[in-house]
């Protein structure tokens, strides 16, 4: 009779959150999965159910397959570049953990973090620019031609991973900064008594400890990167068409198709796609972290 | 407690009677203040000039708030979308191009304009056909003209005497010779102010509209009409080759422009180009951020865009849709109009207004009123998927203008337009809209 009443008093505490959880994130997933099966143009009333059509339509879709191409490559850069960068900078900072310069160190990398997405994309804008940017200017001492940083197709793609990683760090490397004050002292102790290195205990003693913590950068970081927009949007766009290549990401031609081409199914779908990709990658780190982590 | 009863119920009537007072105050200037409107742009510039008209309507409506709220354009249209579906929008007075508007008036979301506006807009003494066209739909007027995009050659005077050109370039191969001539180099053959600056990236449709404004000196169009209500590409021809191959040529072959070189207004206000075709706005910009600037502004070869903007309101009954109509009249008054021209930059449509204490005062106006007698104008044409149509011409054309292997292959650039007509007459199509 208690352990009912305790139930019903469990749930009864948890229904409030649990609704507002259903409302503002479960409902919106399955309307989404819902319209993605629908031809709707936002302003209509009528929605005609078209079954697979948005999803045929979409593989056959340049543009889409651009922007799912783009992407991929910078969520896999941001999270290439930001994890092992993360790692080193955290162990870095966790070994001057005592030097009075410790505190300086942590906000320096976090403050990218914190900045306002806007105008820090402005500035990377400026960085580089082909014609002012002290980037060209930089390579130019050393010989180096000046290059056309936001047009160059590979190039415009590379300066959005370097934005996203300089963004990414901060909050990567806190968190494994926390799972570095939290590595139990006597396997460092034990490592060193039998000759270990500061390198290699690092690699063999922090690294494998630290695989659950990579697990959770590298998922943010990864579905994080994958959402990316708002820097492609301000290092290409321009009312004035000021130099910057419009590198075409997923949830830019979402907003896209749903805004200026009144096709909210269509985008919908793409929406859809998006989501079962960032799912599935996101199921295999798990499976692949967790494996080595047990092993 | 008898005793006592009256008294309670005395007291309680007294307590209702100020409370009724109390409300009734609160309510009579409630009732007086009740007119509010909010005023959408999408052109940031813009928000002064509807501030000016609001401060014009004090003597008739003491009482009238005005929000005006102008942001840049890709947002409002996104803002429109949302707000008029949601009906979150209150009574909003929408400034709007007519090719965008048609999408709505067909899912009635704008409402027709009152007997009184209409009669207003289709007097001829007050605009031309083209403007009553364009805020019209199936006859019946949905908008209240206002003013239009209208393209003109910008160029430096000081360039042009420097490179030994006297007067502006007339036809397009002039165009090329001329940006050749005005293109300033560094010592490796670089360019460092561009001879002629074209639209080469960027986001949006902007790059397809300004590909249209040359296509249309050659005799092209992006789509054009079958006369049935229908529609085709009109671009994968000789008018679309030698528009796409002088892009191709100033880039790749003359190099009198790079992609990675500073554009459009601001480069010209900076002196880092010597010609670009922009619309009027930029007068009043140059007048702002450059006053010292010598310039000059000519007709281009053939003709220009005109894209009329209308302003729409998103109700028809109650005080406050009221005062939104007026307030589309009121930014049409002879004076509001003058200062929009004046202070802004943007063409007003309205016909019967003397505009010459501006126009003589700014001889840069005259390229944009006092063109050739066969000069012609396009727009773009009021269909729902024109937007789409541009913004993936625009997608594929930065692709173009960034393949060196284009220029002078007329096989490949006709391979390339091919590829692309194919693409919006497959949109066309499934809009239902493509002419056999």
């Amino acid at each position: 009779m208690l352990q009912r009443k305790r139930w019903r008093f469990a749930i009864l505490a948890i229904l409030p959150t649990l609704a507002i959880f259903a409302w503002v994130r479960m409902y919106p997933i399955a309307e989404t999965l819902r319209l993605s099966l629908h031809e709707w143009n936002i302003l209509s009333k009528n929605k005609p159910f078209i079954g697979l059509a948005n999803f045929r339509e979409l593989f056959q879709d340049q543009l889409f397959l651009t922007a799912l191409v783009n992407t991929s490559i910078i969520a896999f850069g941001v999270l290439i570049v930001t994890i092992p960068t993360a790692l080193v900078i955290a162990a870095l900072i966790h070994h001057r953990t005592r030097s009075r310069f410790a505190g300086f160190y942590e906000t320096s990398v976090f403050i990218p973090h914190v900045v306002s997405l806007v105008p820090a994309a402005m500035a990377w804008k400026w960085i580089f620019d082909a014609k002012l940017g002290p980037l060209n200017a930089l390579l130019q001492m050393f010989g180096i031609p000046a290059q056309a940083w936001l047009f160059d197709p590979v190039l415009s793609v590379i300066c959005i991973i370097v934005l996203c990683s300089w963004q990414a760090l901060g909050y990567a490397v806190l968190i494994y900064l926390v799972g570095f004050k939290n590595l139990p002292v006597s396997l460092f102790e034990a490592a060193k008594l039998d000759g270990a290195s500061g390198i290699q205990r690092f690699w063999h003693v922090s690294v494998p400890l630290l695989k659950p913590i990579t697990l959770y950068v590298s998922v943010v970081t990864l579905i994080s990167a994958f959402n990316v927009y708002a820097q492609a949007f301000v290092l290409a766009s321009d009312s004035q068409g000021a130099p910057g290549r419009q590198v075409r990401v997923l949830v830019l031609d979402m907003l896209e198709n749903s805004f200026r081409n009144y096709r909210v199914g269509y985008a919908a779908s793409e929406a859809v796609v998006l989501l079962a990709i960032v799912l599935v990658l996101t199921l295999i780190q798990f499976g692949l972290l967790r494996e080595k982590g047990r092993s | 407690m008898r005793a006592h009863r009256p008294d309670l119920l005395h007291f309680t009537a007294a307590r209702r009677a100020a409370l009724a007072l109390t409300a009734a105050a609160f309510m009579i200037p409630a009732a007086a203040s009740a007119q509010t409107i909010t005023v959408w742009s999408g052109y940031p510039e813009m928000a002064p000039f509807y501030e000016h008209v609001a401060a014009s309507m004090k003597d008739a409506y003491p009482d009238l708030k005005v929000n005006v709220e102008a942001i840049a354009l890709r947002e409002h249209e996104k803002r429109i979308a949302l707000g008029l579906t949601s009906g979150s929008a209150g009574v909003t007075v929408i400034e709007l191009a007519g090719s965008t508007a048609s999408r709505y008036i067909e899912n009635e979301l704008l409402p027709a304009a009152p007997q009184a506006v209409s009669d207003f807009v289709s007097d001829e003494a007050n605009f031309g056909s083209f403007f009553v066209e364009a805020a019209s739909r199936d006859g019946t007027v949905y908008g209240v003209p206002l003013f239009r995009g209208q393209g003109s050659l910008f160029y430096n005077l000081d360039m042009f005497e420097a490179a030994g050109l006297k007067e502006p370039p007339k036809t397009m191969e002039e165009y090329t010779a001329y940006a050749d001539k005005l293109t300033q180099r560094d010592a490796n053959g670089n360019p460092t102010v561009s001879g002629w600056s074209l639209r080469l990236s960027g986001g949006g449709q902007g790059i397809a509209e300004k590909f249209w404004i040359n296509l249309f000196q050659y005799g092209g169009s992006v789509i054009e009409p079958d006369g049935n209500g229908k529609w085709r590409a009109n671009y994968a021809n000789e008018a679309g080759r030698k528009t796409l191959n002088q892009y191709l040529q100033n880039v790749h072959v003359l190099k009198t422009v790079t992609p990675e070189m500073p554009a459009d207004a601001e480069a010209f206000e900076r002196g880092q180009t010597a010609m670009f075709i922009r619309e009027s706005w930029v007068i009043a910009d140059i007048a702002a951020k450059a006053p010292d600037l010598k310039y000059a502004t000519a007709p281009l070869p053939r003709g220009s865009i005109g894209l009329p903007t209308n302003l729409y309101v998103n109700a028809v009954e109650g005080d406050d849709a009221e005062a939104a109509w007026a307030f589309t009249q009121a930014a049409n008054e002879a004076e509001n109009l003058v200062w929009l021209l004046d202070n802004v930059g943007w063409l007003p449509n309205r016909s019967g207004v003397d505009y010459t204490v501006v126009t003589d005062k700014v001889p840069a106006y005259g390229a944009f009123v006092d063109y050739p007698e066969d000069y012609a104008f396009f727009t773009l044409p009021a269909i729902g998927p024109i937007e789409e149509v541009l913004t993936r011409l625009a997608a594929q054309l930065t692709n173009a203008y960034g393949n060196p292997s284009l220029a002078d292959d007329d096989a490949a650039i006709d391979a390339f337009l091919a590829k692309a007509a194919e693409e919006t007459n497959t949109i066309l199509k499934r809009e239902g809209l493509l002419a056999e």
